[in-house]
């Protein structure tokens, strides 16, 4: 039991740390909103899941009542993360901004 | 007389930083809020109210007449935005679209107004319709939204949370309805008059509840003094009485929310915008 909420949180940890790097490291706007968008949904799952086992470790009805409690917060932002993100990226292109090309070097 | 107007308020200015050096210091243990009242509201104020969140119990209790003044103001920023912006005038050009054709025409006559329905559609000048993404997700969190403000309003006794917080949630899911669809929408569910008469009503819930304790011979917002018509334990009635209040609170705090919201993005049209 806790070595599979050890592993969770860990792949969770994994997640948002490949979340954070890639809004660092990548080049342009559209490519930054990616891992925001998807990294951290995921991590936020991951890291949410080995919380809700680990409260079951005792059971109770209360216990469980919480962890659902917990999973539909994994569901809201499963739901609105991405969303956020797809706005985002549509007003950026509706303002015009251009996307990030592999320029070419002349000469 | 700019000028004049810069000296009164470099006068004013100097005062009121010439006043800030009698206060006490920041965490001055000898100030007097510190001596007398902050003990009494820690030691007094679960047994007196019965009201596990201190907070609460000091901000709609023991300090309630101030709260209801907050609750005033934010009313009466509502009815500023709305006595300064709103314009009743018509708006002078319409753009339709002709839906089988997809021709757009521009109306410049302000008495001319297209039937919309199945041949013509109405069209936003400044506003793109959002995605079929982001209007069915809106639609899916909108409710969702609004049981969670209603939550922090209910359990504001209990728990971090209020009129006030409470208000804002429930304002913001309607403004979501008009970002995710568009201001008709949200003006269409709900009408400008309702609006205004709700703002109103949660400033007079909140008076009318001070008013009740005063008619039952107490002070006013003395909540023990509604024992005799609230039914239940009457060790309870404070947070009873606070619970009222909070509602007024926040339906006055949707509305203005709500209100300011419309009339700032139509810049008082009410008919299209953001």
């Amino acid at each position: 039991m806790d070595i599979l909420v050890v592993l969770f949180l860990i792949t969770g940890l994994f997640f948002f740390l490949g979340g954070a790097v890639g809004i660092i490291r990548m080049p342009d706007f559209y490519s930054r909103l990616h891992p925001a968008g998807k990294l951290d949904t995921l991590g936020i799952f991951a890291m949410v899941t080995g919380l809700a086992i680990y409260n079951l470790h005792h059971f109770s009805l209360e216990a469980l009542l919480l962890s659902i409690k917990m999973f539909l917060i994994v569901f809201f932002v499963f739901l609105s993360s991405p969303t956020a993100t797809h706005s985002i990226v549509d007003a950026g292109m509706r303002a015009g901004l251009r996307h990030w090309t592999k320029k070419k070097r002349k000469g | 007389m700019k000028f004049l107007g810069f000296i009164v308020v470099c006068l004013t200015g100097t005062l009121l930083l010439y006043g800030t050096g009698e206060f006490p210091d920041w965490g001055d243990p000898d100030s007097p809020a510190s001596i007398h009242l902050s003990n009494y509201y820690i030691e007094k104020a679960v047994e007196e109210t019965q009201v596990p969140n201190l907070v609460t119990a000091v901000l709609a209790d023991y300090r309630g007449f101030d709260t209801m003044f907050e609750t005033a103001v934010v009313f009466c920023a509502g009815l500023a935005c709305f006595l300064l912006l709103r314009d009743f005038r018509e708006k002078k050009e319409r753009f339709y679209r002709h839906t089988p054709t997809r021709v757009i025409l521009h109306v410049k006559d302000s008495k001319k107004v297209l039937k919309t329905g199945k041949e013509f559609e109405h069209m936003d000048k400044d506003w793109v319709p959002s995605d079929l993404i982001i209007r069915t997700v809106c639609r899916i969190l909108i409710p969702f939204i609004q049981i969670y403000a209603l939550y922090v309003v209910a359990h504001g006794d209990f728990s971090p949370g209020g009129g006030f917080q409470g208000g804002v949630i429930f304002g913001s899911s309607l403004i979501l309805l008009a970002i995710s669809y568009d201001l008709k929408t949200l003006v269409r569910r709900i009408k400008e008059k309702v609006l205004g008469i709700y703002a109103a009503l949660g400033v007079l819930i909140y008076v009318g509840i001070g008013a009740i304790c005063m008619a039952m011979g107490g002070n006013f917002l003395d909540y023990s003094k509604l024992v005799p018509i609230v039914p239940g334990d009457p060790h309870h009635i404070r947070a009873l009485g606070m619970l009222g209040v909070e509602i007024g609170v926040g339906i006055a705090v949707t509305a203005a929310m709500v209100i300011i919201y419309i009339n700032i993005v139509s810049e008082g049209k009410h008919d299209e915008g953001l």
